[in-house]
């Protein structure tokens, strides 16, 4: 094969066209089908390492900085300003860890601390998402319910607590209303914003495809709206921890957070450290449950350009 | 051919007023156009000039204030999937993949999936998309993208395909060949297309017949028939007939620009330039 010709074959159809063409009889012309275009395919993981070797080496050392600040100022009883005189060491934590172990009670605290979240969240996730659509999509709606959220929003989920000790029957439903409430607004928010950014283009799209109301609700508008929704999720999932591990400092009997506050009460400081560090590994959980509940459901939003990535 | 005979759409003394913050702006005024079934129509004129006012007008997304808008004789009363419509912008949805997208409309038409995946993907070889029915949108080229809404908005079967600038981001290169591509599948699907651009060659290379549009607010300046026989080749963008026509156009929509330009700059603003700005009219070129 000549190199003209490799170059013709190479160029689109077009071009290939206008090389060929010249005085031939235009009018004859029998078009042969487009050629099939060909994806690149690539190594997915020599991309991921690639792209994220050094990310992983730089949260490492991330890591590794803090928890050496914590070694070294309670290692030496560091004291500026900053006390490090009662902090409890690393190694402390550590082994209060295999000690709370031996008995179910901190298990159970934790089982009852996710079991309010779930809960509280769940509710949150339905209602949250059901109204914002509803309230994003109709005028109706907005004019209806928005009033009443925008009223009740600037109100933390903290301030509820006595108000919801006195609403519910028992302790355990307040805990789990406060919860609920602290992800409910940030699910809202986030979902009426998600189906305000729906391109205009695509809801003529799915009209000019024969879409009805009703249709473009669940093919478009739900869809369409999924990404801001799932932010909406990892803030309130944030929200909600803020707020469950508040409401057991201040009325809970079981839970980490009233775990960590009764540390505090009966001078185990070590206990307070791992309380801490229990709350902020299972908030890591959530999120990351989130997360990937997120990918798994939006496929695409991998590919999604500005700024998604 | 049944299809022959329909996607006529017929266009009657038609204004829209548009009610723009407290004014009302005259986008299209007195507008009389038609396209036979079958045909490959193009709107061309200064930006501005109401022609995507129009076509949204066919498409159902506008309602006209004045006139009648007929498609094979009957209102336009909103949009439908008779009507086929192919964005400027990018419209595919994101989150469905390439041939997801292209069964959106015979979803909604209630077409069980064991029949729309073949039919998608039959309209997806004709475009050359095959190996891609599984990307994403955002995956995918520019090119790619607008030949993807090119065949969804195909798969329902419409009569009439309504094109507003589709090409219009793309790279000269890359349009050139959409051009062609477009007329291959214009040629094999028969159906009536409403082109809106601002391309004075690609309105040329595509259509049968031009319409072209005076500046805001938009009236039909001229009616122009493109008598280059088909199939067209890229070729034929170099014969006389074409630059005659190619300047016929370029003159036309010259005189509109300018007007449009002379009601913001003061009168003597161009002349000063040596710019003939010259007189306005409507004329009848056939």
């Amino acid at each position: 094969m000549s190199s003209v010709q490799a170059l013709r074959k190479k160029g689109d159809p077009a071009a290939a066209e206008s090389v060929d063409g010249g005085p031939a009889p235009v009018m004859a012309v029998i078009r042969p089908p487009l050629p099939q275009q060909t994806p690149v395919v690539r190594n997915p993981v020599l991309v991921w390492l690639r792209s994220h070797g050094v990310s992983m080496l730089l949260w490492l050392v991330s890591i590794g900085i803090l928890l050496g600040i914590w070694y070294v100022g309670t290692r030496y009883r560091l004291e500026f300003y900053i006390r490090f005189t009662n902090v409890p060491t690393p190694a402390d934590v550590l082994q209060k860890v295999v000690e709370v172990n031996q008995s179910g009670k901190f298990m159970l605290n934790i089982g009852i601390s996710v079991r309010r979240i779930l809960i509280g969240f769940s509710i949150a996730v339905v209602l949250g998402s059901m109204i914002g659509l509803l309230i994003g999509r109709y005028r109706i709606m907005r004019d209806l319910l928005f009033p009443i959220c925008e009223v009740l929003r600037p109100i933390p989920a903290i301030a509820w607590v006595p108000m919801a000790i006195m609403l519910w029957p028992t302790n355990e439903v307040s805990i789990v209303f406060i919860t609920f409430l602290g992800s409910f607004f940030p699910i809202l928010i986030n979902t009426i914003h998600g189906v305000h950014s729906i391109d205009p283009v695509l809801i003529r799209a799915a009209r000019s495809l024969g879409a009805t109301e009703f249709r473009l609700f669940s093919n478009v508008i739900l869809p369409g709206a999924m990404p801001h929704i799932f932010t909406g999720f990892s803030v309130g999932m944030g929200v909600a921890w803020v707020s469950l591990i508040a409401a057991e400092m201040i009325s809970g009997q079981f839970g980490i957070g009233y775990f960590t506050w009764e540390a505090y009460s009966l001078v185990s400081y070590a206990e307070i450290g791992l309380g801490m560090i229990t709350i902020g590994v299972l908030g890591l959980a959530c999120s990351g449950g989130i997360q990937i509940i997120g990918r798994l459901l939006m496929p695409w939003s991998t590919y999604a350009s500005a700024g998604k990535k | 051919m049944t299809e022959q005979s329909r996607g006529a759409i017929d266009i009657r003394d038609l204004g829209v007023v548009f009610n723009a913050g407290g004014n009302t702006v005259q986008a299209v005024n007195s507008v009389s156009m038609d396209v036979k079934p079958g045909e490959f129509v193009s709107l061309i004129g200064p930006s501005g000039c109401g022609k995507s006012t129009l076509l949204n007008i066919v498409a159902g997304f506008v309602r006209a204030t004045s006139g009648s808008a007929l498609l094979d004789g009957e209102a336009i009363r909103g949009p439908g999937s008779d009507r086929g419509v192919v964005f400027q912008q990018y419209s595919l949805f994101p989150w469905l993949s390439v041939r997801k997208n292209v069964e959106f409309g015979l979803k909604m038409k209630g077409v069980p999936v064991a029949q729309r995946i073949p039919q998608a993907r039959t309209l997806l070889g004709l475009a050359g998309l095959l190996a891609f029915e599984n990307h994403y949108p955002d995956q995918l080229s520019g090119g790619m993208k607008q030949r993807v809404g090119i065949v969804r908005a195909l798969a329902t079967s419409p009569q009439v395909l309504l094109m507003d600038e589709p090409f219009g981001a793309l790279d000269a290169q890359t349009r050139v060949v959409m051009q062609e591509i477009l007329t291959n599948m214009w040629q094999q699907f028969r159906i009536s297309v409403l082109f809106v651009t601002h391309d004075i060659d690609e309105s040329i290379f595509l259509s049968d017949k031009i319409y072209v549009m005076t500046a805001r607010p938009g009236r039909i300046k001229a009616e122009i028939r493109v008598p280059l026989p088909r199939p067209r080749t890229p070729e034929m963008t170099y014969t006389p007939e074409f630059i005659g026509l190619v300047q016929q156009l370029k003159a036309l929509i010259r005189e509109e620009s300018l007007a449009a330009m002379g009601s913001e700059l003061k009168e003597g603003g161009l002349s000063g330039f040596g710019i003939d700005v010259g007189p306005r009219g409507v004329e009848q070129v056939v």
